[in-house]
């Protein structure tokens, strides 16, 4: 008979009960991060378009500058993205249509990234307009770091597990 | 969401419509053709939005050099010799620089001037109708 000792078995349950509360805690901690991420970059991206949807016309004017866009998309999109970027971003901060709206960020970050990679290649000296007049004088390696730091932590979020559950 | 964000931006279409033209980057009102703006005479002030190198190697003769780099220190003289009535004609170097409609749009903003005009086809469109 292979018999597991009763006077070990207290001791077992106790090491599993201590284990599973540290990784409930460890959860916990995780989900705060999560969330707190999920704030911040909200946060961002609504200032983003809320300052550029104040003035489409000067959003335009910087889509126009890449040279990439016909005049009437630039109009168009000056008008839709300052808008997408905020419901996204609404999206992240009350949970709804999560996945969706990390998508749509993480594209359009994408999209800009490349855009002013593409001018600062094809020696356009411009302003990338992400964030309206307060980027208009940063420099192309603090825009880059800018979105690339954005971008990871949407990746960060759209591949942790916890998008899929409630906080 | 996508088709969300459509409402507020038709919203804002429509609210904006007189402020932003869907046919060209400038306003047509804000445009002016060399021949207008040689018909002006003496009441316009031609502004030179290119970079200092390029209005040093040649320039409209009477142009004051005002570009987005040396903004803050090249406005100053200008606003010198500016007196109110006086058209301004800004211009870049063609058709597709950026230079003068921003140089024509900080001056309406930022220095809270009226008759500010942007030279259509810029320096080249100048050259063509002067040499």
């Amino acid at each position: 008979m292979n018999q597991t000792p009763n006077v070990q078995l207290p001791t077992s349950n106790a090491e599993l009960s201590a284990g599973a509360s540290t990784s409930n805690t460890k959860r916990r901690v995780l989900s705060i991060f999560w969330r707190i991420l999920d704030f911040v970059l909200a946060g961002t991206f609504i200032y983003a378009g809320v300052v550029k949807a104040i003035d489409p016309v000067q959003f335009a004017s910087d889509i126009d500058n890449f040279k990439i866009l016909p005049w009437p998309v630039s109009v168009a999109l000056a008008f839709y993205l300052p808008w997408l970027e905020i419901l996204c971003a609404l999206g992240l901060l009350f949970r709804v249509l999560y996945r969706g709206a990390l998508s749509i960020l993480t594209a359009s970050i994408v999209i800009f990234t490349l855009a002013i990679t593409a001018a600062k290649v094809r020696g356009l000296d411009i302003t990338c307009g992400c964030f309206g007049h307060a980027s208009q004088h940063w420099s192309f390696p603090s825009h880059l770091a800018t979105n690339l730091a954005i971008l990871a932590a949407l990746l960060v979020l759209g591949f942790s597990n916890r998008s899929r559950k409630p906080f | 969401m996508a088709a969300l964000a459509l409402l507020p931006a038709a919203g804002e279409a429509i609210y904006f419509r007189d402020k932003i033209s869907w046919r060209s980057a400038i306003a047509p009102s804000e445009m002016i053709t060399v021949e207008q703006a040689r018909g002006w005479g003496d009441t316009a002030i031609w502004v030179d939005a290119r970079p200092d190198d390029e209005f040093a190697s040649d320039h409209v003769p009477g142009a004051i050099s005002l570009n987005e780099d040396r903004w803050n220190e090249l406005l100053p003289p200008f606003l010198a010799v500016w007196v109110p009535g006086k058209k301004i004609v800004v211009y870049c170097s063609s058709l597709s620089c950026n230079a003068s409609r921003e140089v024509a749009r900080r001056l309406r903003k930022e220095a809270q001037l009226s008759d500010v005009f942007v030279l259509e086809g810029g320096w080249e469109a100048w050259l063509k109708k002067n040499r």
